[in-house]
């Protein structure tokens, strides 16, 4: 599932979400200018001490985002390894980590109304080439929303094949769940249109 | 024209057709409905929900007009944001947003209140329904059944003049039903709504029957629903199942 702002309450929640964004890009940034294996680990000891700090459930989930860079991790180890630089291999590891870890902690302590509202300030100057903000805003949301409903359909269409087939679907079921993710989208377009669209009726 | 906020809104539907690649699925309904609680009953396919979606304005009619309190919702969509919402029936297709206080505001925002008053009026809102904790709860983490209610409290918040359901309580369970429809039962405004169940109708001021896409008969509730009834067991004793028109 999709991380989404934590419901264990941290001090972080309060901070302006552009601030932690900002944060965020200039320590993913620094990652890069750190060479030494050591200083790398020791970042992320910090990190993971920051995640501990708000609890036991809140480290949990944050461990649990980490799964989904292990196939990464993973070429990233065998590369090296084959290279014999085990060294540089180490240090790309822990900057990935160290990375995601940090993206996920903002994530995790901002709500999506507030990331919203960074991303609506930061492409107001694309206005100006035509880019409706409100349509970009919209669809971030959708995603985050609609990821695990869609999820959940694929799910079902290959339950209903299942129940007739003893082999497992494969590329069968493509084009049925393009069909109904189609569907779904019309339905929510709808949704959308029923309750104003894409215009507010004035701005604040 | 000045209304009373507590009067029943005023539908006036006009020979209102609707057709989709030639097929006629609305074939000229013209009806006033001005009652408080109205109902739509008539079977699958017989033209509820694209009734409801003309009386809202989310699709234009292909000829005739459907009016409420005198706008044409379908050209006016600022009007129809402050006259009509609607409930669909599956709310996974409805819910936009991945938390509740997010889907709550949008509708709120929509109708042009700044960020702090939509705030507060979600707040207000959740309260009222005695669900104020569920103000940071995930959408995805919720029951089917209190996904509807999200549903619902996002409509209620922007307090419409009329709210459309279009069969929303398909497969919810009794308890659940029971508790949706008490709540909907305090609404201020006037419901429009779609079933094939006379059940959900109980209490309701009158009713429409649609039967493929013309008015079968309309009048009080409890006359209507009884003829209603009596129509549909007597189709169920007979295999029109079999038959496919093209």
């Amino acid at each position: 599932m999709i991380s989404l702002t934590s419901p264990v309450k941290t001090r972080a929640h309060r901070w302006p979400a552009g601030v932690k964004l900002a944060g965020l890009c200039a320590a993913t940034v620094g990652l890069f200018f750190i060479e030494s294996l050591a200083v790398h680990a020791g970042i992320l000891c910090v990190i993971a001490a920051v995640y501990a700090s708000a609890g036991p459930l809140f480290f949990k989930t944050g461990l649990r985002q980490l799964r989904l860079i292990w196939v990464f991790i993973a070429i990233v180890a065998l590369w090296h390894i084959w290279t014999g630089d085990v060294a540089t291999g180490g240090t790309v590891i822990l900057r990935l980590i160290s990375a995601l870890a940090l993206a996920n902690l903002v994530t995790m302590t901002t709500r999506l109304t507030d990331m919203i509202d960074v991303v609506r300030v930061l492409t107001a100057p694309l206005k100006r080439l035509g880019l409706n903000p409100a349509a970009l805003e919209m669809a971030i949301a959708l995603v985050i929303r609609l990821t695990p409903v869609l999820a959940q359909k694929g799910g079902n269409l290959t339950q209903a094949w299942r129940a007739r087939s003893p082999r497992r679907p494969k590329w069968q079921i493509l084009l049925p769940f393009t069909v109904l993710a189609l569907d779904d989208a019309d339905h929510v377009a709808e949704a959308l249109r029923a309750r104003g669209g894409f215009t507010p009726m004035k701005e604040d | 024209m000045t209304r009373n906020p507590a009067d029943p809104v005023q539908i006036a539907l006009s020979n209102l057709c609707f057709a989709v690649e030639g097929k006629q699925i609305l074939r000229g309904i013209t009806h006033d409905i001005s009652a408080k609680r109205t109902g739509i009953v008539g079977r699958n396919g017989s033209g509820k929900s694209t009734l409801a979606r003309l009386i809202s304005g989310l699709v234009p009619p292909t000829s005739g007009t459907a009016l409420v309190n005198s706008h044409d919702l379908s050209q006016d969509r600022k009007q129809a944001l402050i006259d009509v919402g609607i409930l669909f029936q599956n709310p996974d297709q409805q819910i936009i947003f991945p938390t509740v206080r997010e889907e709550i505001s949008f509708g709120l925002r929509q109708l042009g209140h700044p960020k702090a008053r939509a705030e507060e009026m979600t707040q207000a809102t959740l309260v009222a329904f005695g669900k104020s904790h569920w103000i940071d709860a995930h959408v995805h983490s919720l029951s089917q059944g209190q996904k509807h209610l999200v549903c619902l409290m996002a409509i209620v918040a922007m307090a419409p003049k009329l709210i459309i359901l279009d069969e929303p309580f398909t497969g919810l369970d009794i308890p659940t039903k029971a508790q949706l429809t008490r709540a909907l039962a305090q609404y201020h405004g006037s419901l429009l709504h779609i079933t094939h169940d006379p059940a959900d109708l109980a209490g309701y001021d009158q009713v429409i029957w649609l039967e493929a896409g013309q008015v079968a008969q309309t009048g009080d509730a409890p006359a209507v629903l009884n003829a209603y009834v009596d129509a549909m067991t007597a189709i169920g004793g007979t295999d029109d199942i079999a038959d496919i028109t093209s």
